[in-house]
């Protein structure tokens, strides 16, 4: 009996030693919040001259529009070091603060300032950024940009786009009544705006050429549809499509070589791709009974996503830039437009029509699954920031056209300008070389 | 009244002085020389005089006088006592003078009686003396009529030798018949006996056979006693051995229940010890069970607050997976934070032990074998962005 007993303990024992040996809590973190991170912007201290930007306050501006940082209220600040040897890293972790920036600005002239910052881990008490910058009172608030830049890219691993410009198109009504266009140039935050075009006629679809440095834009300047290429810093400007018929939305190909547009010369609107250097166009669609438009490149330059109504509602296809037999894309609903493909060409951002409204919304081009993340109805033209956070569109506000920013995963949403300017059309630039 | 005493005292020493004289007297001489003393008249006291008041001295007087008076009265009587006393002394003195002269007039009639007595003697040893002379006479007168009575006795002795002689040979002849009277006495005393001795020879047998069977019998009762007594030793031996073996066998069996009982115990004990042992192990799986569901519960909480506080990068792309190794101090704040494997992404990673740190203090379980065992182990923490 004892011996039965022992047995069956035994073999309890042995049925229950594969649990003795249980491993150290294991605990699986998933999803996390979605909320920005915190980060302490301590205001730059100043000597000598008084600067003329609050580059501490660009900063704090910049990453706060993002959605991606929660910079603390200055009233919350504990402290307001300007020196490593000042910080109590202590007392950030107390304020839960994931990153502190301090920095400091002086000036002797009142012309040049001396500037420096520096990003610290406050978790680990480590320096994770710091520079210094040498620049005129003019450079400052891009400074500010730049500096953002760096925390931003340092904190999230991704380029910041701060330091980027946004085109766009204005367009007002003068005193005499007479519309007024401009296409126009302004910081990513759409301060600091700057006119490179003006006209009584309309302009349309400004594109960044991959450098940078030039636009193109459609024009109606001459009374017809023509697409112009205008080198921003000298201003100088050439018409590179002028055909018969319709000439519209541009498109630099990722090399900055060739422009893909749309041309109705042959009577219905077909994608063409126009080589810049010298003039040759190939026809890459080639369907009569559709109107093939808003043509975007792969980021290898290899294929051309646009808009047609071939199958009777407009949708997005993908064709190869040499032309041939063209891919249906976006299925979701009847109607999709205006795609505009992210820099690391996973997602294709369109506007996406649904009972009677438009929103911004973007498909991923793996699984096909679409994410609509604008919630008025009436938003166009998306156009992706440099760094594929963001997608910058137009919408009306009161009547009125405005720019407004989403973030791809629609959590973020921030508008650019103030009403009572008509905005439309924008588009982000690259960023810089 | 001193005096008296004394006088009394001379008087009764006197006396005893006196009779002792007497026996003296008696005794050595009856011409010894008789003293008597004569007392003398008392001292008068000497008053001393002493001169005081005069009427005192005369009352003193007075008493004095009267004193004087009362003494001399007293005195007188003494005297006359005294005188009285002497008279009586001097009528016993005459008293025992005249009984002294009577005694020695006893005496002088004594000594006169033991001289008379003395002569008396004299003549009678006189007269024994002749007596003895007068004996011895008769006695030689004695002695030769003896001899003269001897030799006639010799002579009468020597006839009756022969007469004995003859006697003799009668007495033989008679001896002879006695003999054989004696002989023919003998055969049949002889007879008497063989039969005396045949009887007594039959009653030996009988007696020995008596005796042998008393023998036999004793043998017998002997043997059978020796036989009992060995029978009983041997009983008594087989008893012992029965006892030594059935003592042997309890031992043994003593000895085997104990080894029993100790390989039972023993068998028990590991027994015990074994389900002690899974006991314990078991008690080990049920602590384990319950750190471990503590430990499940505490895995939530700390997931959902590592959660809350997990700023996860925006473009964090699906698929990465960074593993931290968290240690907590008893109070559940950090003591350390180590990627143990690296999602690649120094942005992600560094989110994912911010939140880590963010979360900071965390809570513990209120068991403290499950809190020991998360401080002593440590936590592992996957971050995944979905």
């Amino acid at each position: 009996m004892a011996m039965r007993l022992i047995r069956s303990l035994a073999l309890v024992a042995v049925f229950f030693m594969p649990f003795q040996a249980f491993a150290v809590l294991k605990v699986e973190i998933t999803g996390g919040s979605d909320s920005a991170l915190p980060i302490a912007i301590v205001p730059f201290g100043a000597e000598g001259q008084k600067a003329p930007e609050d580059i501490s306050s660009i900063i704090r501006n910049d990453l706060e529009s993002s959605g991606r940082f929660a910079p603390l209220d200055n009233q919350d600040l504990v402290s307001r070091p300007t020196e490593q040897s000042q910080v109590n890293f202590a007392d950030w972790r107390l304020l839960r603060s994931e990153g502190l920036v301090i920095g400091k600005i002086s000036s002797q002239d009142g012309e040049n300032y001396q500037v420096q910052f520096q990003l610290f881990d406050v978790y680990r008490g480590q320096q994770l950024a710091g520079k210094r910058y040498q620049v005129p009172a003019s450079g400052l608030r891009a400074l500010g940009h730049q500096i953002a830049d760096v925390i931003y890219e340092t904190l999230t691993g991704e380029k910041g786009i701060f330091s980027t410009r946004l085109a766009f198109v204005t367009q007002i009504t003068a005193g005499d009544g007479k519309k007024r266009f401009a296409l126009q140039i302004s910081d990513a935050d759409g301060a600091n705006p700057r006119t490179v075009l003006q006209s009584t006629q309309p302009i349309m679809s400004p594109s960044w050429a991959p450098d940078g440095d030039q636009l193109s834009y459609v024009s109606f300047e001459n009374g017809k549809t023509e697409v112009f290429v205008q080198q921003l810093l000298s201003g100088q400007r050439k018409s590179v499509a002028s055909f018969e018929g319709i000439n519209s939305a541009p498109a630099w190909s990722p090399d900055g070589r060739k422009l893909a547009l749309t041309l109705s010369r042959n009577g219905n609107p077909e994608i063409y791709v126009l080589e810049l250097a010298n003039g040759d166009l190939i026809r890459v669609t080639n369907n009569a009974q559709a109107i093939d438009t808003e043509a975007v490149w792969s980021r290898d330059g290899n294929d051309i996503y646009f808009t047609s109504d071939r199958g009777g509602r407009p949708q997005i296809y993908k064709v190869s830039a040499n032309g041939g037999r063209a891919e249906r894309i976006s299925f979701e609903g009847n109607y999709n437009a205006s795609p505009d493909l992210s820099p690391d060409g996973s997602k294709l951002a369109m506007v996406h029509g649904t009972n009677g409204g438009f929103y911004i919304a973007v498909q991923d081009l793996k699984t096909g699954s679409m994410q609509v993340l604008t919630e008025s109805g009436r938003a166009e033209s998306p156009s992706f920031a440099p760094n594929g956070q963001m997608i910058l569109y137009a919408t009306e506000q009161k009547g009125s056209g405005v720019l407004a920013a989403v973030s791809v995963d629609g959590r973020i949403h921030q508008r650019l300008s103030e009403s009572g300017t008509v905005v439309r059309e924008p588009a982000w630039s690259p960023l810089k070389k | 009244m001193k005096h008296s005493i004394v006088q009394n005292l001379i008087a009764g020493g006197a006396s005893t002085i006196l009779h002792v004289l007497l026996v003296l007297l008696l005794i050595f001489s009856f011409e010894m020389p008789t003293e008597i003393r004569q007392f003398g008249q008392p001292e008068v006291e000497i008053v001393q005089a002493t001169v005081i008041d005069e009427d005192l001295v005369l009352e003193e007087m007075a008493r004095l006088q009267e004193a004087e008076d009362k003494q001399r009265a007293a005195e007188e009587e003494r005297q006359q006592k005294l005188d009285e006393q002497l008279e009586k002394s001097q009528q016993e003195l005459a008293r025992q003078e005249q009984e002294l002269l009577d005694m020695q007039e006893r005496a002088k009639l004594e000594a006169e009686k033991r001289k008379q007595e003395a002569e008396q003697e004299q003549q009678r040893l006189k007269q024994e003396a002749e007596k003895e002379q007068q004996r011895l006479k008769e006695l030689e007168q004695q002695r030769i009529e003896q001899e003269e009575a001897r030799k006639q006795a010799e002579l009468e002795r020597q006839k009756a030798e022969a007469a004995k002689q003859q006697a003799e040979a009668e007495r033989k002849a008679a001896e002879q018949a006695k003999q054989k009277a004696e002989a023919e006495r003998e055969a049949a005393e002889k007879a008497r006996e063989a039969a005396e001795a045949k009887r007594k020879a039959e009653e030996e047998a009988q007696r020995k056979a008596q005796e042998e069977a008393k023998r036999k019998a004793e043998e017998e009762a002997k043997r059978k006693a020796e036989e009992e007594a060995k029978r009983k030793e041997a009983e008594a031996k087989r008893k012992a051995e029965e006892e030594a073996k059935r003592k042997a066998a309890e031992e043994e069996a003593k000895r085997k229940a104990e080894a029993k009982r100790l390989a039972e115990a023993k068998a028990r004990a590991e027994a015990e010890a074994s389900l002690q042992r899974q006991l314990d192990a078991e008690a080990k799986q049920r602590t384990q069970k319950r750190i471990a569901g503590i430990l499940d519960t505490y895995g939530l909480q700390i997931q959902q607050r590592i959660t809350r506080y997990w700023t996860k990068p925006a473009n964090a792309q699906t698929g990465l997976l960074v593993t931290l190794e968290v240690k907590l101090i008893p109070g559940g704040d950090i003591r350390s934070v180590r990627v143990i494997k690296s999602s690649g992404s120094e942005i992600f990673d560094r989110s994912a032990e911010n939140a880590v740190y963010k979360a900071a203090p965390m809570p513990m379980p209120s068991d403290p074998d499950a809190a020991q065992k998360i401080i002593s182990e440590g936590i592992e923490i996957y971050f995944k962005p979905e």
